[in-house]
């Protein structure tokens, strides 16, 4: 590190605590001025109480921030944003009805005479969008726009505001790879016009492609510092759990020929007026299988495993469980004879949160044993099952007392998991399994999800990550507007291929790599 | 946990909410010049006599009967987020039509008094039947259809009671239905002073006390030990979850109120089968919004409700020696309301308190296991460890 | 308003505590001879609504204080709760702690009288409103009020007031009680002007006892009759009476207001101008009259005492002036109905 230059941003001994935890302890970070410094870690490892403390959304305990060299208190995000500090966050904060202009200046709007003065204001967005090639178009409204669009709206807000330090929490979460290329070629405008990018991720290899430093953080402090271009995702991942890693990859071909479901020509209608949201979709799931379903989200994946499940009602087609046809069957009925589930939001459809753990691992099997007893619970039996799914799946909570809510995401999910797999079930619906859960977890998740298609669990799959679905798959369908409209080799697909698919655009994408 | 944490946990609410009310009550109180100490003697003096104890004694167990009822009833609701206030409707229909039936009959004696039951039960289960069927086929709130059905029922009593079912001479001040025979009627059970060697007033406990007390133990089963408690509470916590759990929402609503209805047609029974004999223009009324404040205060829980509601008669029962000892009555009302609030508070802070708790024994234990040797491994060469 | 009632309340409290101090010899059930000692210790329990309601419990609590300014004595006063489930636990409290005569304001404690006055066989009761004559308790007494008589003076004072020769007549609940009173005011009116057009209505029936608490639907029924001609209503109606006074201020009419001299509780100068008198039920002068005959130990318990015209338990206000020009007619009919020679019918 030259000393002559100042840093842009430089954070000392930060510690926060809250309430009986340490949040961030010494947290120690040297971003250079021009740079995109990455931030990674696992969920749960202190990266967004860090990137507030930065924001000014909270004051650290102990340490000192300096920015450009000169120790700043930040006691608000104005002061922030007057430190040149701005953050885009990963939830859009957009007015939907606004206009792109109208979104950009809300907040700090040039006035004349009282009122907004627009031309101004259409002179600055123009003056942004064009040095930092965001290709923003004022009077569109922000409803209209696409996700990747939406995200160059809240990148020139911050711009707007006179920001040099760009603080980027999770930018990729929602964009498929096309629209992370793109955005990552702003991000190179950025730098080119000497601004400073803090990006926080925790999806390796984009970090490696965009970033020009790395630092770790892992249980609250930073681990350590690494160069992307000598280090690999691997790498930095164990960095990251301080431990090695398996790969979603699956071994060797389970399939059998036994089908446990088959879906034809199913049909779900959207709401009154509007297109089916799952249109004429067939297909089969082998024991011992796992099916992937490919898409960007909002394709009618969600609604596809709601109709398997019994939430939705098919107005056309048929589902079969092994031999017997169960579309008219209940949601518990279908449960009971075999279809397990994994939510893609846990908190929306597998949990209890309120609840005891005890009583999440009756949620779903209310009607078999061990926990249930005739029209009785068996507390004594649920209690035991929930501390044996605990040990075997390595829930980690102090007991099957404790509420739901008090685990992190990734030990609800290993329970979710563990609770679905004790059932035996011979299909199972799985969306977003790891979803939201830490390396860790996600690699555990995984392994499970093998052991289980090993032993001939026909599995159907949909996530958005897409290294994920390549990697468990075997055999995998693309979903786009309610329809499959394609199928490909997980072995031989590439993630930029499949995203051509997810979009419509069936072919690879240019390569925008900064 | 131990059983006593469970306990404490359990506690912690309500324990908070009376604390919060008492201190609240007692500034109004001393704002108003009142001496909170006195007023409290006053409440837990239950007497000079054995007899005058007793009879006091009887007089808040007979008060919370209906309130532990109305309580009961309020809560199935609750626990699935249901919120019944059809509850006063559902108990005054259920009366009207047990008390016509039951003067209408001539039964031996624990048949007689079964009938009645069962016409009550019946009563209040369609009456809130009708809530469920228009929630389920027509998407209507069951707040404003029950309140709705407040109204008819309170109309539609009135009417019956002047006409079909006028069972009082012409001219009486109060209108009633004829007088429930003998056979129909609970006995007080003020045989067990007796027995404990206690003195025995005139006034007499409620027979119909052994009822709610089976009803109570049963409601109590039902919600905390059975499947459909479970799927009920389920229900309550999270409708997305517990349809994908293979829940029928629908028919849960069903059952619910149909359950809640059955209970709270029996809210009135205590003073039909054991004082009144029959329903009249006098009948007591409000109990069915008295049970909301019961099923907070006891936090949907029937052991909760059980106490609620003897809290609230015995607070009740204090109105009367408050005025004779000339202290304003209007401190019992003060307290009640001001426990609902603190009651709605309370749980809030107790919520968060042993969530917090929970999730930071948790975040204790999810430190790595013993056994777990993947922990300690680092990556050599490329990474620097720690900063430079 | 409020402020004054505990200011009330507190130095009662004192007026209490004094007299706890005092060695009390009535307190174990001699009744009889502390009453003949002038040392009364009276209890009043009120009907749901308590003191302060402005009528019947305010004009009870006149009654007792009138007698305790003639007699001595201290008032013990207790208000059921909201739903009027503990009246027994008043008059069980009344009677335990030595209150002796106890007197129960409204027909709503027959029951509760039943049940409490016979455990208390030296406690002398009275219960307003209601007849204790088939109740079979010999140490109670029912104090009734002949409405009909008072509202035939209010009939008579209608009709002798109208210029369109056309009155109407607002009831509360269409109960016996009520009817009594309807009975008494067309039998009036019909007898000063023979041929007066009466337009009778009722809020609501029997058993629904909105009819007393709704003033906007007593306002509706007034303005029908005020627009069909009438220039003269009477309410029976209780709370619902504002509404008969809002549409006569509104159709430039007059009222008749009830129970109590309306002209004064009002509270309204705009109102107070339109109520002509009012047809009062003297709960005071009854209470009064029944504590003096009991000190004087002249109650003989399980009979019913009627307050009618003669006793001056019923009559007309005459606050306002409004019927002071009448003033003779109506003394001339109040004699004929003392004297017998009208005889006042009780159902319309």
């Amino acid at each position: 590190m030259t000393e002559s230059t100042p840093l842009a941003v430089e954070l000392r001994g930060i510690t926060k605590r809250f309430p009986g935890v340490v949040a961030n302890s010494d947290i120690e970070l040297r971003v250079a001025r021009g740079e995109v410094h990455a931030i990674v870690g696992e969920n749960g490892a202190g990266k967004s109480t860090l990137m507030k403390t930065l924001y000014g959304m909270h004051r650290p305990d102990e340490g000192q921030i300096l920015v450009d060299g000169r120790e700043v208190h930040l006691r608000s995000p104005n002061d922030a944003i007057a430190a040149g500090i701005g953050m885009v966050h990963q939830h859009f904060m957009l007015a939907d009805n606004f206009t792109v202009l109208e979104n950009i200046v809300l907040g700090s709007e040039p006035t004349k005479g009282g009122r907004l003065d627009r031309a101004a204001a259409r002179r600055r967005i123009t003056e942004i969008s064009d040095s930092y090639s965001l290709g923003l178009q004022p009077d569109v409204l922000v409803e209209d726009l696409g996700v990747g669009d939406r995200q160059r709206v809240e990148i020139a807000k911050v711009l707007y505001r006179g920001a040099r330090i760009l603080i980027l929490d999770e930018p990729t979460a929602v964009l498929v790879p096309q629209e992370v290329d793109e955005l990552f070629g702003n991000l190179a405008e950025l730098k080119r016009e000497g601004l400073t990018v803090i990006f926080i991720s925790h999806k390796l290899d984009e970090v490696r492609k965009v970033a020009d430093s790395i630092t770790v953080i892992r249980r609250g402090t930073t681990v350590g510092t690494a160069d992307p271009a000598t280090t690999t995702a691997r790498q930095l991942a164990e960095m990251m759990v301080g431990a090695e890693l398996p790969t979603p990859a699956t071994r060797d071909s389970t399939v059998r020929e036994a089908p446990v479901l088959r879906i034809s020509h199913l049909t779900v209608p959207g709401g009154v007026g509007s297109r089916a949201v799952v249109d004429d979709v067939s297909m089969t799931v082998r024991e011992g299988e796992v099916v992937g379903i490919a898409g960007v989200e909002g394709n009618g994946q969600s609604e596809l495993i709601d109709a398997v499940l019994g939430l939705r009602l098919p107005a056309a087609g048929t589902v079969l469980l092994g031999e017997e046809e169960i579309t008219d069957w209940s949601t518990r009925r279908r449960r009971e004879r075999g279809v397990g589930f994994i939510p893609e939001d846990r908190h929306r459809q597998g949990m209890l949160l309120d609840a005891p753990l005890w009583e999440n691992r009756i949620l779903g099997h209310q009607t078999r044993p061990p926990a249930v007893k005739g029209a009785f619970i068996d507390r004594k039996a649920a209690r035991t099952d929930t501390s044996r799914i605990m040990r075997e799946y390595d829930v980690r909570a102090p007991g099957p007392n404790t509420p739901a809510v008090a685990l992190s995401g990734g030990n609800q999910q290993k329970l979710i998991v563990g609770r679905e797999m004790s059932a035996s079930p011979r299909v199972l619906l799985a969306a977003h399994p790891t979803r939201g859960v830490d390396v860790g977890a996600q690699s555990v998740i995984w392994e499970l999800l093998k052991d289980a298609r090993a032993e001939g669990l026909g599995i159907l799959l949909v996530s958005a990550d897409l290294e994920e679905l390549i990697g468990l798959s075997d055999t995998l369908h693309v979903m786009l507007r309610g329809k499959l409209v394609a199928t490909v080799d997980p072995r031989q697909v590439t993630p930029e291929v499949l995203g051509g698919y997810m979009t419509g655009g069936h072919e690879t994408s240019p390569a925008g790599v900064a | 946990m131990t059983v006593l944490r469970r306990l404490g946990t359990l506690l912690l609410a309500p324990a908070l909410a009376v604390l919060i009310a008492v201190a609240i009550s007692a500034a109004v109180m001393a704002l108003l010049g009142v001496d909170p100490l006195q007023v409290l003697s006053v409440m837990v003096d239950l007497g000079d006599t054995p007899s005058q104890q007793i009879t006091a004694v009887v007089a808040i167990l007979n008060r919370a009967l209906p309130l532990f009822l109305a309580g009961l009833a309020v809560a199935i609701g609750f626990r699935m987020s249901l919120f019944n206030i059809g509850v006063e409707g559902q108990y005054r229909m259920a009366t009207i039509m047990a008390a016509a039936v039951g003067a209408a009959v001539t039964l031996p004696g624990p048949l007689h008094v079964l009938l009645i039951i069962v016409v009550a039960m019946a009563v209040g289960a369609i009456w809130a039947g009708i809530v469920a069927v228009l929630k389920v086929t027509r998407g209507v709130s069951e707040v404003i259809s029950s309140i709705m059905l407040n109204f008819i029922a309170l109309g539609l009593a009135s009417y019956l009671l002047t006409g079909p079912f006028r069972g009082s001479p012409e001219g009486a001040s109060t209108v009633s239905t004829a007088q429930i025979p003998e056979s129909g009627r609970l006995g007080g059970l003020n045989g067990i002073f007796d027995v404990l060697g206690l003195a025995n007033p005139p006034r007499q406990l409620y027979g119909f006390l052994l009822v709610a007390v089976l009803v109570g133990i049963v409601v109590w089963v039902l919600l905390q030990r059975t499947r459909f408690g479970f799927d009920l509470r389920a229900t309550g916590l999270s409708p997305s979850a517990a349809s994908a759990s293979g829940v029928d929402a629908r028919r849960m609503v069903v059952k619910a109120m149909l359950l809640s209805g059955a209970v709270a047609g029996l809210i009135g029974l205590p003073d039909l089968l054991g004082r009144t004999y029959d329903y009249n223009t006098d009948f007591t009324s409000g109990l069915g919004f008295l049970g909301i404040a019961v099923a907070l205060l006891g936090r949907n829980n029937p052991g909760g409700i059980a106490l609620a509601a003897i809290l609230y008669a015995f607070l009740d029962r204090a109105s009367v020696p408050l005025q004779a000892a000339s202290l304003p009555s209007s401190v019992v009302t003060i307290i009640q309301g001001t426990i609902v609030l603190a009651v709605v508070v309370a749980n809030e802070i107790a919520g968060r308190i042993t969530r917090r708790a929970a999730e930071r024994a948790s975040r204790q234990s999810s430190g790595p296991p013993p056994d777990d040797s993947m922990t300690t491994r680092r990556v050599p060469g490329v990474v620097s460890e720690g900063t430079p | 308003m409020k402020a004054a009632a505990l200011l009330l309340a507190g130095s009662m409290a004192l007026a209490a505590c004094a007299s706890d101090e005092e060695p009390s010899s009535g307190s174990g059930g001699g009744g009889e001879s502390s009453a003949a000692s002038g040392d009364l210790q009276i209890g009043l329990a009120y009907d749901t609504g308590g003191r302060g309601d402005k009528s019947f419990n305010d004009s009870a609590y006149a009654g007792v204080e009138a007698a305790i300014g003639d007699l001595g004595g201290d008032v013990t006063e207790l208000s059921p709760n909201a739903d009027g489930s503990n009246r027994v636990d008043l008059l069980t409290q009344l009677a335990d702690d030595g209150n002796n005569p106890v007197i129960a304001v409204g027909f709503a404690f027959a029951d509760a009288l039943a049940e409490v006055a016979p455990q208390y066989p030296d406690t002398e009761f009275a219960i307003v409103d209601q007849s204790v004559a088939d109740m079979g308790l010999d140490n109670a007494t029912g104090l009734l009020f002949a409405a009909n008589e008072g509202s035939y003076l209010g009939g008579v004072a209608a009709a002798l007031k109208s210029e369109s020769g056309h009155i109407g007549f607002v009831g509360g609940v269409e109960t016996t009680l009520i009817q009594e009173f309807e009975a008494g005011f067309v039998a009036g009116a019909q007898a000063a002007k023979p041929g007066i057009v009466i337009d009778r209505q009722y809020i609501s029936a029997a058993g629904d006892f909105s009819g007393f608490a709704d003033p906007a639907r007593g306002k509706i029924l007034a303005q029908g009759m005020f627009q069909s001609g009438a220039d003269i209503v009477y309410h029976a109606a209780g709370g619902s009476g504002q509404g008969v006074f809002e549409a006569a201020a509104e159709a430039g009419g007059r009222a008749i207001g009830v129970d109590s001299d309306q002209y004064e509780t009002v509270g309204d100068p705009a109102l107070q101008a339109v109520i002509m008198t009012s047809v009062l039920k003297r709960v005071d002068v009854a209470i009064q009259t029944w504590i003096t005959d009991y000190s004087e130990g002249s109650v003989e318990g399980g009979s019913d005492v009627v307050n009618d015209l003669e006793s001056d338990g019923v009559g007309l206000s005459t606050s306002g002036g409004q019927i002071d020009d009448i003033k003779t007619q109506l003394d001339d009919y109040t004699q004929q109905i003392i004297a017998g020679d009208i005889e006042v019918p009780t159902a319309p």
